[in-house]
C-alpha cells in the first residue's frame, strides 16, 4: 500500500480547505432572504413612494411550479432609460428557492445571468438591466421596506 | 477509430483524437442552448453583441490558442503555454484558476441539468432538494466515471453527446425559425436595419458587455488533450476554426430564430430556458417536441460539464507528473486518466453542490460565486494572451506551424484585444448590481478574497516542492 508523508497529506487537506473556505465565508456572510408572507405588492408600493414613472403594467404568471402570479412593470425616467421589473409570488419556500436556483443556472456563457433577482419574502423580483439609475432610486425604498435579515 | 501509441512525460499515451474530435471538445465547452433566450431579448442588436464578443474574445482566443497549441503541443493546455512564457508559477496558477473556477461553476451547471431533466419528467420535481441533489450527483459522478475510462471513452461520449445535446437542438430551433418565416406568420422583430443591430453601450449595459466577452470562454479546452492528438500541429488550428464556425453559426441563427418568434416581454429569463423553449415550440405548433428537447438539452448540459471537468483535471494531472504536486495527485489508472485529481475534484464539487442545494435563501451568495467564476477565468485568459505576446519575443525561433498573421503588429493587436477584453471583464465583474443588500465593500471584498484563495494554492505547492515528487521516465517513482 502506498505510504504518503505528512507533507503530502497536509497539502491535500490544504487544497480542500482552500477551495471550500471561500464558499463557506460567502454563504455565511451574505444576507439571507427567509420566506415570509408580505401583504400587498412590494414593487408597486415602493414605486408609488419614489415617484418613478410606470410606462406599462400587466399581470403575468411565470411558468414555474408554485408560482402564484405577479406583474411586469416597464419603468422609464426623464433620461429615457427603461427598466423592466417582473414580480412573482410563490406558495412555499421550496418553490421560491427552486426558482432562485433556476435563475442562477441561466448564466450567459461562463458569466453571470442577465438581469438581477431580488428576494422579498414570498416574492421574487426580476429586474433587467441589473444596473440602472431607476433601480438605484428604487433600491433604498425596497431595502427600507424589507430590511436584510442577516449578513454583513 | 484508429489509434497510435506515443510516449510523453514517460507515460504511454493513446493518440485517439483527430480534427473532428478536437473541434467537438471546444463545441461542447462553449455552445450552450442556455445562452439563446438571454441573447434573444436583445432582438437584432444581439448580432452586434455577438460581433463584439467575437472580436474581443472569440477570434483572439482562437488565434492565440492555435499558435500556442501548435508551437508547444505538450500536454497541459494553458499550463504548458503559460509555463513557457512565465515559468512554472505562472503556468500552474493559470491552470489552477481554470480548475478552481470549475469547482465554483459545477453546482450551477449541475443544477441546470437537474432542473431541465425535471421539466421533461415533472416540473414540480425541481422544487424538491433531494431530487435535485440526487440527479446532480448522478450527473457529476457519472461524468467523472466516463473520464475514468480515459480519452477514448470520453471522446466517444463527447462526440455523440455534443451532436445530440447541443448541435441538433440548435439546428432544430433554426429550422423552426425558418419555417416560421416561410409560413408567413407574424415576426416579432421589426425589419432589419443597421441601426437595429448596433448594441447600446452605456453604464447600464457595461456588465452585460463584460458578460458577452466571456460568452465564448472554453475555446482553449482542446489544448488540454494535446498528448492524445494524432497530429496536433496540423489539427489544432483547423479544429479551432471548425469549432468557432459551428459555435457562431448555431448561436447567432438560433438566437435570432427565438427572437423572431417570442416577444421580448414573454422571454422571462428568470423562469429559465425551458420556458422559452416551450413557448417557442408551442408557437411553432410542435408542443410534443418540448419533452424530447428537454432531454436533449439535459444531455447538452452533461456534455458541457464533461468538457470542463476532464480538460483542467488532465492539466492538473500533468502538473503533478512534472513534480509540482505530491505523488498523491499524479495517480493515473490503466486508461491514463488522472484518477486522483478526478476523485478529489468530485468530492469537493459534491460538497459545494450540497451547500448550493440545501442552504436556503442565499440568492446573493450565488451571484458572488458567479462573480468569482468570472474573475478566475479572467486571470487565466490574461495570462494566455500575455503568453502569446511574450513568447514571440522570448522564443521567436520556436517553430509555430500556425502563426497569428501580421507579424508583431498582428500579435499585439490580437493579444492586446483579448487582454483588454478580459481585464475589462475582470474590473466590471467587481460591480455589484444596483440592488444588493450586502454592502458594496463586503461584495467586492468577498469576490476578491474568494478569487485570491482559489488562485493561490499553486504558490504553496511550489514552495514545498520536493525533488522526489518528479516522476522519472517510465512512470515509476
Amino acid at each position: 500500500m502506498t505510504q504518503y508523508t505528512r507533507l503530502e497529506l497536509g497539502l491535500l487537506v490544504f487544497l480542500i480547505v482552500m477551495t471550500l473556505v471561500p464558499m463557506g465565508i460567502i454563504f455565511v456572510a451574505v444576507a439571507e432572504s427567509p420566506y415570509y408572507l408580505v401583504s400587498g405588492e412590494p414593487v408597486n408600493d415602493a414605486l408609488q413612494a419614489t415617484g418613478i414613472t410606470v410606462s406599462s403594467v400587466k399581470d403575468f404568471t411565470w411558468n414555474l411550479p408554485g408560482a402564484t402570479g405577479g406583474r411586469i412593470y416597464v419603468l422609464t425616467d426623464n433620461s429615457g432609460e427603461t427598466v423592466t421589473v417582473a414580480t412573482q409570488s410563490f406558495d412555499s419556500a421550496e418553490s421560491r428557492d427552486a426558482a432562485v436556483r433556476i435563475y442562477n443556472t441561466q448564466s450567459v456563457g461562463r458569466g453571470k445571468p442577465v438581469g438581477s433577482l431580488i428576494v422579498l419574502g414570498q416574492h421574487l423580483v426580476y429586474v433587467t438591466p441589473a444596473h440602472s439609475g431607476i433601480l438605484e432610486r428604487l433600491a433604498p425604498e425596497l431595502k427600507m421596506r424589507f430590511p436584510p435579515q442577516k449578513g454583513l | 477509430m484508429s489509434e497510435e501509441v506515443g510516449e510523453e512525460n514517460g507515460l504511454p499515451s493513446k493518440k485517439v483524437l483527430g480534427l473532428f474530435a478536437l473541434a467537438m471538445i471546444n463545441v461542447a465547452a462553449v455552445l450552450s442552448i442556455r445562452n439563446f433566450p438571454s441573447m434573444a431579448v436583445y432582438g437584432w442588436s444581439c448580432i452586434g453583441w455577438y460581433i463584439l464578443g467575437a472580436v474581443m474574445f472569440l477570434i483572439p482566443i482562437s488565434l492565440a490558442g492555435a499558435e500556442l497549441a501548435t508551437g508547444w503541443p505538450q500536454g497541459g493546455g494553458v499550463y504548458a503555454w503559460v509555463k513557457q512564457a512565465f515559468g512554472e508559477k505562472g503556468g500552474f496558477t493559470a491552470l489552477f484558476c481554470e480548475w478552481s473556477n470549475n469547482l465554483v461553476w459545477f453546482p450551477t451547471v449541475l443544477s441546470f441539468i437537474a432542473s431541465t431533466l425535471a421539466f421533461a419528467l415533472t416540473p414540480a420535481l425541481a422544487n424538491n432538494p433531494w431530487y435535485m441533489f440526487s440527479v446532480m450527483m448522478i450527473a457529476f459522478w457519472g461524468t467523472t466515471a466516463i473520464a475514468y475510462f480515459g480519452e477514448e471513452a470520453s471522446t466517444k461520449f463527447g462526440n455523440v453527446g455534443v451532436i445530440l445535446g447541443s448541435i441538433i437542438p440548435a439546428i432544430l430551433i433554426i429550422l423552426l425559425g425558418l419555417w416560421w418565416m416561410g409560413s408567413g406568420a407574424a415576426l416579432v422583430l421589426p425589419p432589419l436595419t443597421f441601426a437595429a443591430m448596433v448594441p447600446v453601450i452605456n453604464v447600464s449595459t457595461l456588465p452585460f458587455f463584460a458578460t458577452i466577452i466571456l460568452l465564448f470562454a472554453g475555446m482553449e479546452m482542446a489544448g488540454f488533450h494535446a498528448l492524445e492528438t494524432k497530429n496536433p500541429q496540423k489539427d489544432f488550428p483547423r479544429a479551432m476554426a471548425l469549432s468557432a464556425v459551428i459555435i457562431v453559426v448555431c448561436t447567432v441563427l438560433a438566437t435570432l430564430a427565438i427572437a423572431m418568434v417570442i416577444p421580448a416581454n414573454q422571454l422571462n429569463l428568470a423562469s429559465g430556458v425551458m420556458q422559452a423553449i416551450e413557448y417557442f415550440f408551442k408557437a411553432a405548433g410542435v408542443p410534443w417536441l418540448v419533452g424530447p428537447m428537454a432531454v436533449l438539452i439535459t444531455l447538452g448540459g452533461v456534455v458541457s460539464l464533461a468538457a470542463w471537468l476532464i480538460g483542467p483535471a488532465k492539466g492538473l494531472g500533468i502538473v503533478a507528473e512534472e513534480g509540482n504536486m505530491p505523488p498523491l495527485f499524479d495517480r493515473t489508472n490503466k486508461y491514463g486518466a488522472p484518477v486522483a485529481v478526478l476523485v478529489i475534484q468530485a468530492v469537493i464539487g459534491s460538497i459545494i453542490s450540497l451547500l448550493y442545494v440545501f442552504l436556503p435563501s442565499v440568492n446573493q451568495a450565488y451571484w458572488i460565486l458567479s462573480a468569482m467564476t468570472v474573475e478566475l477565468l479572467c486571470i487565466v485568459y490574461v495570462l494566455v494572451f500575455a503568453s502569446v505576446i511574450k513568447l514571440r519575443y522570448s522564443q521567436p525561433n520556436t517553430p509555430r506551424p500556425f502563426k497569428i498573421p501580421g507579424g508583431m503588429a498582428g500579435i499585439w493587436l490580437v493579444g492586446g484585444l483579448g487582454m483588454f477584453g478580459t481585464i475589462f471583464a475582470f474590473i466590471v465583474g467587481l460591480m455589484p448590481p444596483s440592488y444588493f443588500t450586502t454592502s458594496p465593500h463586503t461584495y467586492v471584498g468577498s469576490v476578491l478574497l474568494g478569487t485570491f484563495l482559489l488562485a493561490v494554492p499553486p504558490l504553496v505547492f511550489l514552495k514545498f516542492k520536493k525533488a522526489s515528487w518528479l516522476k522519472p521516465a517510465g512512470g515509476v517513482r
